[in-house]
């Protein structure tokens, strides 16, 4: 079939770019009209994106295009858009959860009156990420990631009054940076090291997809791991997770488009895109799966002893780009995508549901809430689904994608099978705990009775991923591959029973002994808790590593800042503080020996007379 | 018609014409004194954008070039042989290449901005005035001229009017920033005389073969210089005449001379210590040219004469020069960081930037030498912008001080969203022009050093870290109740910063804008570094 | 020869004693007679010369009467300037002379 939509691509991000600009521009005298130009610009992405989506299953042929960015008299950068299977899957995935997340901001930032800088940004974002999807080459990708992360520091930061928010905006950016310059590294090496300074995508996968020995296997590594470090700083991977959580402090429609499916995933997109280069690297590849797997149980546990709900799911989010990467890392391109695309659905699900909790509630700490089941029923019911489709729970979409990864780990290493495992079961366990002491039980603060269901702007966008995250999962099933073969052209294989059997027993138990905790008593928290209250401690501080980061690197850079400024006061500018006063001093003796003495310089004068005749003599002599 | 017309001598000598009618006006009226110096500032602006659409050298348009002869000293023969005659000459040449052209665009841009802030200025605006004009001339002829005598005239006509600028109309400790100011460029300017003397009297020569012997001319044109250094220059008996060759260690000397000279303007560490009080205490307006103009008159000089004239001697001192700027970068960095004056901030933070023009001159390719010319381009316009809204900021405020703002985008959002573009662009966030200068540095510093590239690309990082430190303490957080009638910019001040964020983004979306005609310039450039024959 | 080394002694002896009055000598007036010393010493040699040197020739004659009538006008200069300046000052010490310094 012939490619119609696909040459419009570029129009994808463009939309959401036209309602930034247009929003920066005459922002002030628009308000909720400005609103409908983003939402609008959205729908457009949206049904483009989706055309092209559709175009492609019918088996269109890729479609790329590139112009020169920079020229040289040796090589040329080049900016270009790419449409695959790959980036039209991602675009599907951004501009569905991103125009639902647009009406869904429509009545939770109703109130704020910079609703339209906060549509501005998130259009910003749109574009960016839409952008950084679409690149055809790594540069491009580097220059939107970039894009991406200050929308993300921009839109953290939203509430700038807060001096939380404004420190979480910072830490994100800088944390970040710290992937990104692994990144751009990256990308410095494959420009040196690539025949003919190729830096997009099929260059990249022809020079390392045949092994032909173009580039050492030494170079191939180093190169894979600073992309990996790109993905683990943009991805909250260990040890660059830090920043993730904190910036819930931003705007919960925010952390559900962005620090959930779009752009915390882009990680995941990254190491996909340059699957290549790892694959040519077996190092690379098990970094990439211990560091998954690692976060995975990590991010998992701190999850458990947090009290505010977003930080729980951010946590939990963490956690799955984890098992993202553990999929990516054991091979299976598929796994990780598939896993990319089901979690977005019910992770912004269950973060919009929060949002619509702490919209009726205005607190954030599940301690103070409970019993909201009976009055936000929608909220509760997708906040359900949302919840049992992360622990895992067939049929919904978490099972069958998480079951895509173990089954994949399965086969390459049984270790991180059973880390996946574990994780899969301390994930049910904090959802049902989350799920427990926000809807029910009764409520722990009058005020809280009277909290009602949001609106329809709100809860609408809630079911449609509701729906998602029931339906999205059956694209791939271990008895029809459709999504793998789609995606990568080849069928994936799957293990068999043993893992779905063994998932699917982990998310169970995680539930049934939440309920039994959270719910029915049986088992005693506060025992439990007083048991090991050490590792309570470690938990809720998140195992110290803010505190860590924060002595070894801010305040040791500090320190050589001090430091480093009394030698530029003491030596850098005493030297030439040094020359001058020499200079005086000289000049100071020299007057002093201008006593206006007439014998005096008379003296002197004959001194030197004598001196040089007795030079010239002796110099005759010598 | 259009042909006859000298475009960079108008360019050059109109700033000046203005400030010699300016000293006939009236001095009470202020409003005419403005006029008179925007109309003054403004057509030469308009001259640089015309040529720079202009310039098309490759497919054979106009060279620019102009030529004449000043005066011409006769010496005495001296008894050598050979020699018909001996001549000291004076031109006046000015010329433009890919390297001039975008600076001069940039001083024209950077003045014009500059003026429109000098609203701030509440004395003796007809002296202001007329040193501004003659500031700029100075400027325009640095970049335009093709003859190192009026190199240096131009250069100290820069330095005196500075001088004057920042002792009068400075903040508290102006009389003292403005004699480290006049030392520092002083010394500066005594080295590069210094090169230049040896570099006219051993390498300026013409010489016109004729029927009593060869007719030697000597002049510091930029071309018979280049000629002669690579060897290329008069075929003459006398070239082989060791009077006329530069030993090896006088190329060096001269070599470290410059080095030195336009390290000490650039400012290259550890040259630094002088900018940081200019940077504090002259008032915003002539900060805006001072980081915007006049620091890369240093990175001009040091790729024209340094790069140009001695590129054996270059690529021998290239890991010395990558060394500085890495030092220069994290130095910069780290001392920007724990500053508690945002000015001074912004002062190392512009010697961490400069190092990055010093990694692109010493990556000796291409790439990494359009990123220099791109990074002080983008740096001049950047920097320019930050100073502009520190200088409107300060009106209203009276401090800078990091830990007595905060919260300003509550009252001054537009100046706040401007100050939060500018910190970005100056942490080289791609999509605005910083970062486009800062990645072909440190791409073409990685094809000969790579271990040091990575530590100059720690900067970048360091630098994320100290401007969002200063910027989000300013706009961001708790607002204090004294700032809270502070006003929004006014128009004459929200142009400059609209415009400079215009050209920002332009440059960062689309820089083959200015790497373009850069090019051509390059290539010889290269090719020399290549060989690694002198020229 | 050893004529002209006795005359050239004697000028040496004489100038060095006008120079020690001219370099220690407190009074003003005595200093000016140390310079007359130090000029007729120089006198000396130019005759010594114009008679026993090399080429002699009148010239060192011309020249010592040139040099006599200067410093006749110098030393009637300087005692004026010595006068008016006792009359400001009521001093003669050459310590006190240092109007050039203030």
């Amino acid at each position: 079939m012939a490619t119609v939509f696909a040459a419009y691509a570029w129009l994808v991000p463009a939309l959401p770019l036209a309602a930034f600009a247009l929003l920066t521009a005459f922002g002030r005298s628009l308000r909720t009209t400005g609103a409908w130009v983003a939402i609008l610009a959205s729908l457009g992405s949206l049904a483009l994106a989706l055309l092209i989506a559709g175009e492609r299953l019918a088996g269109a042929e890729d479609y790329s295009q590139s112009f020169n960015w920079l020229a040289f008299g040796t090589a040329t950068l080049s900016v270009g858009i790419d449409v695959t299977n790959l980036t039209s899957l991602m675009m599907v995935v951004v501009t569905v959860v991103g125009f639902l997340v647009n009406v869904y901001s429509y009545g939770y930032m109703r109130d704020d009156e910079r609703m339209t800088v906060f549509y501005a940004y998130v259009s910003l974002f749109l574009a960016s990420m839409l952008g950084l999807v679409l690149a055809d080459n790594l540069l491009m990708l580097y220059i939107f990631w970039e894009l991406v992360g200050v929308c993300s520091f921009l839109l953290i930061g939203f509430w700038y009054h807060k001096p939380e928010a404004r420190d979480a905006a910072k830490k994100a950016f800088i944390v970040t940076r710290v992937g990104d310059l692994g990144l751009l590294i990256a990308v410095l090496l494959l420009f040196w090291y690539m025949p003919g300074h190729a830096l997009d995508f099929t260059s990249i996968g022809n020079v390392f997809g045949n092994d032909g020995g173009a580039i050492s296997a030494g170079i191939t590594t180093l190169i894979a791991l600073l992309i990996f470090l790109g993905a683990v700083g943009k991805s909250g991977q260990f040890p660059l997770h830090v920043w993730l959580p904190d910036a819930m402090e931003g705007p919960t429609p925010i952390s559900a488009l962005i620090h959930a499916a779009t752009m915390v995933a882009a990680g995941v997109f990254l190491v996909a895109r340059t699957f290549v280069i790892f694959e040519a690297s077996p190092a690379a590849m098990a970094t990439v799966a211990a560091i998954g797997a690692f976060t995975a149980i990590f991010a998992a546990t701190i999850a458990l002893a947090q009290n505010d709900i977003k930080r729980v799911l951010a946590y939990s989010t963490v956690s799955q780009l984890g098992y993202m990467m553990l999929g990516l890392g054991v091979g299976s391109v598929v796994a990780g995508m598939f896993h990319l695309f089901t979690h977005a659905f019910f992770k912004a699900l269950l973060f919009l549901a929060a949002g619509s909790v702490i919209h009726a509630v205005h607190t954030q700490d599940i301690r103070e809430m409970g019993g909201l089941g009976s009055r936000m029923k929608t909220t509760a019911w997708t906040f359900g689904i949302g919840a049992l489709a992360l622990a895992g729970i067939p049929p919904l979409a978490g099972f069958w994608s998480k079951d895509a990864i173990l089954a994949a780990a399965l086969e390459r290493n049984p270790l991180l099978f059973v880390v996946g495992a574990v994780t899969a079961f301390l994930t049910a366990l904090y959802m049902s705990r989350l799920f427990y002491m926000v809807f029910a039980g009764k409520p722990k603060d009058d005020s809280h009775a009277h909290a009602h269901e949001s609106p329809a702007v709100m809860t609408a966008p809630l079911v449609v991923l509701a729906a998602l995250s029931v339906i999205a999962g059956f694209v791939e099933t271990p008895w029809y591959g459709w999504f793998g073969e789609w995606l990568t052209g080849e069928a994936a294989h799957h293990a068999g029973y043993l893992a779905m059997i063994v998932a699917t027993a982990a998310g169970l138990l995680g539930l049934y002994l939440g309920w039994l905790i959270w719910q029915k008593g049986t088992i005693d928290r506060k025992a439990l808790a007083a048991r090991m209250p050490g590792l309570v401690r470690v938990l809720e501080r998140k195992y110290y590593i803010d505190e860590f980061y924060d002595l070894v690197f801010v305040r040791s850079l500090r320190r050589l800042g001090y430091v480093l400024r009394a030698i530029d006061g003491l030596v850098v500018d005493g030297a030439v503080r040094l020359v001058a006063v020499t200079a005086q001093a000289v000049g100071r003796l020299n007057t002093r020996m201008q006593s206006g003495q007439l014998q005096g310089y008379l003296l002197a004068a004959v001194f030197s007379v004598v001196i040089l005749v007795l030079a010239v003599a002796g110099r005759r002599l010598w | 018609m259009l042909e006859a017309i000298p475009v960079l001598s108008l360019i050059t000598w109109i700033p000046l014409a203005g400030a010699l009618l300016m000293i006939l006006l009236p001095t009470r009226n202020a409003r005419a004194l403005r006029w008179v110096a925007g109309l003054f500032t403004a057509v030469p602006l308009v001259l640089a954008i015309w040529l720079y659409a202009e310039y098309k050298p490759a497919i054979g348009g106009r060279p620019y070039e102009e030529a004449y002869t000043w005066l011409t000293v006769p010496l005495s023969r001296a008894g050598a042989e050979g020699i018909a005659s001996l001549e000291l000459a004076f031109d006046y040449l000015m010329g433009v290449d890919g390297l001039s052209l975008p600076l001069t665009l940039l001083t024209g841009i950077v003045s014009m901005m500059a003026l429109l802030a000098s609203v701030h200025i509440r004395k003796r605006w007809k002296t202001f005035y007329v040193l501004f004009l003659l500031l700029q001339t100075g400027m325009y002829g640095v970049f335009l001229t093709r003859d190192v005598v009026w190199f240096f005239i131009f250069f100290e006509l820069t330095l005196i009017p500075a001088f004057f600028l920042i002792g009068i109309w400075g903040l508290e400790g102006r009389e003292k920033a403005a004699n480290r100011f006049l030392v520092y460029n002083g010394v500066g300017s005594a080295l590069m005389l210094l090169a230049f003397l040896m570099l006219v009297a051993t390498a300026g020569f013409t010489a016109t073969p004729g029927a009593g012997g060869d007719a030697l001319r000597f002049s510091g044109s930029y071309d018979v210089l280049l000629a002669n250094l690579s060897g290329s220059g008069s075929q003459s008996m006398l070239a082989s005449d060791p009077i006329f060759q530069l030993s090896d260690g006088m190329r060096w000397a001269a070599f470290v001379l410059l080095v030195i000279a336009f390290g000490i303007k650039l400012p290259m560490f550890p040259f630094h210590t002088w900018m940081l009080r200019v940077h504090a205490e002259a008032p915003p307006s002539i900060v805006m040219v001072h980081a915007g103009v006049l620091l890369k008159m240093g990175a001009y000089g040091l790729i024209r004469f340094a790069a140009q004239l001695f590129p054996a001697e270059l690529r021998e001192a290239a890991d010395v020069l990558a060394v500085l700027g890495v030092v220069g970068i994290l130095y910069g960095a780290v001392l920007a960081f724990v500053q508690k004056e945002f000015r001074l901030l912004l002062a190392y933070s512009s010697v961490s930037h400069m190092g990055i023009v010093l990694l692109g001159v010493a990556s000796l390719n291409d790439v990494g030498l359009t990123g220099a010319v791109f990074q002080a381009v983008s740096h001049g316009l950047i920097a320019a912008l930050l100073f502009l809204i520190v200088g409107s900021l300060y009106e209203r405020t009276g401090t800078t001080r990091i830990d007595e703002l905060g919260g300003l985008a509550k009252s001054v959002p537009f100046m706040s969203g401007i100050l939060l573009t500018a910190g970005l662009a100056n942490l080289g966030l791609p999509g605005l022009s910083g970062f486009v200068g800062e990645f072909l540095s440190f791409l073409g510093l990685f094809e000969s050093m790579k271990v040091l590239t990575v530590f100059g690309v720690l900067g970048v990082l360091l630098s994320a870290a100290y401007m969002l430190r200063g910027v989000m303490s300013i706009t961001f957080g708790p607002q204090s109740p004294r700032y809270d009638g502070i006003k929004e910019a006014r128009f004459v001040e929200a142009l400059p910063m609209v415009a400079l964020v215009a050209l920002i983004v332009l440059l960062g979306v689309y820089p083959s804008l200015l790497t373009g005609p850069m090019q051509p310039s390059f290539d010889p450039l290269v090719e020399a570094f290549k060989s690694g024959v002198g020229g | 020869m050893t004529l002209l080394g006795s005359y050239l002694t004697l000028a040496a002896v004489l100038f060095c004693l006008g120079l020690y009055g001219v370099l220690t000598k407190r009074n003003a007036i005595v200093v000016l007679l140390s310079l007359e010393l130090m000029l007729n010493a120089v006198n000396l040699n130019l005759i010594a010369f114009s008679k026993y040197g090399m080429i002699p020739s009148l010239t060192g004659h011309v020249f010592t009467l040139f040099t006599i009538s200067v410093a006749a006008a110098e030393a009637a200069v300087g005692v004026a300037i010595l006068i008016v300046f006792y009359r400001r000052r009521v001093t003669v010490n050459v310590d006190e002379f240092d109007e050039l310094r203030r």
